[in-house]
């Protein structure tokens, strides 16, 4: 099963990378994560964010992630130590 | 000390005070009739249009929670939704239009529901508790979490919301004096909501939900709907809205 954590983006790195503050992790994940993380993401749910990476930039990966409460589905860690991450919105604050 | 308002009549700092959240809520009164409310709310639980919602039993409507990052269906949804709301209530008058007319006569300002690239928005919700559904401890920011929609511009952003049934016991609408701040968001609950630490010794007001009373309140403050106890179900309608300009709001769910 996939490692999952979640939490909130509190700095852009790159177009594809961020750093979270890692809130929660799920009970069966088979390591356990720092309380702050980087994150390398490969997949993101939120439109406004381009797939290709060449039309990104970093005012709109941070107008899009910045402060937001985000899942993290971890399938590794790359040479930078970063996580690399399908990342998703997580549920919702209200209606 | 601070207290709900109980309408009789508007003053200058109404709106002001709701939207700062000075007052906690204000209460307007027999908005609706209680045999209009009990006929319309024997036609809702009748209807088989139910849907659900967390912490609730059945649903009649959409919401833009429910689809934060999925603009299209929830546009296709809307439609369907407000197509449904508007055969429920085409024997009698419309609930929402009372609503709207209500709000627009305390605040002095023109309502009329959103649209975005004249896409209608969802106009609003009908919520059912039923024996033991609550809501757990949130917010609602369409400014904050809603960025994809154009709703999330609009300023000083309002709840109303319309009792068409009260429940034996329970059902409590409890408002805390903590207005959401960006920082809350690491007190976040993966699914839904927020930490209970979060309104640790807050101020808080309980609200009833009375029959035909409609409230008023700034969603921005932390609240919660208490459980409710007993076989007489919740029944509530409403709808967010906001200033589109000074004296122009629009409304959505």
């Amino acid at each position: 099963m996939t490692d999952i954590i979640w939490g909130t983006v509190t700095k852009i790195i790159t177009t594809n990378s961020f750093e979270m503050n890692v809130s929660h992790q799920k009970d069966t994940n088979n390591d356990s994560y720092q309380d702050v993380e980087q994150i390398h993401f490969t997949e993101i749910d939120i439109p406004s964010i381009p797939v290709d990476e060449s039309s990104r930039d970093i005012l709109q990966i941070e107008q899009n992630l910045k402060d937001k409460f985000v899942k993290c589905e971890i399938s590794g860690r790359n040479s930078e130590n970063r996580l690399v991450c399908s990342v998703s919105h997580s549920g919702a604050g209200g209606y | 000390m601070w207290t709900t308002q109980i309408l009789r009549e508007a003053t200058n700092s109404t709106y002001t005070d709701l939207v700062s959240g000075k007052t906690p809520a204000l209460i307007v009164p027999n908005v609706l009739s209680s045999s209009f409310c009990i006929s319309l709310s024997r036609k809702i639980l009748k209807t088989n249009l139910i849907g659900f919602n967390l912490g609730i039993s059945k649903k009649i409507g959409t919401s833009l929670s429910s689809h934060i990052y999925k603009k299209s269906e929830y546009f296709s949804n809307a439609l369907l939704s407000n197509q449904t709301l508007k055969n429920l209530f085409s024997d009698n008058v419309s609930p929402i239009d009372v609503m709207q007319q209500t709000i627009s006569k305390i605040l002095q300002k023109k309502i009329s529901p959103a649209f975005e690239n004249e896409m209608i928005y969802s106009l609003a919700m009908i919520r059912i508790h039923e024996h033991g559904d609550s809501v757990h401890l949130h917010r609602d920011n369409s400014n904050f979490e809603m960025s994809e929609y154009g709703i999330s511009n609009l300023k000083n952003q309002l709840s109303a919301i319309l009792y068409l049934q009260s429940p034996h016991h329970g059902g409590e609408l409890t408002i805390y004096d903590k207005m959401w701040d960006k920082n809350d968001e690491r007190m976040r609950h993966p699914e839904f909501g927020y930490s209970l630490d979060l309104i640790k010794n807050v101020t808080q007001k309980k609200i009833l939900p009375v029959t035909g009373n409609m409230i008023i309140f700034n969603p921005k403050l932390y609240h919660q709907v208490e459980s409710v106890i007993g076989l007489k179900s919740r029944i509530s309608l409403g709808f967010f809205f906001g200033e589109k300009s000074k004296n122009h709001l629009c409304s959505w769910t």
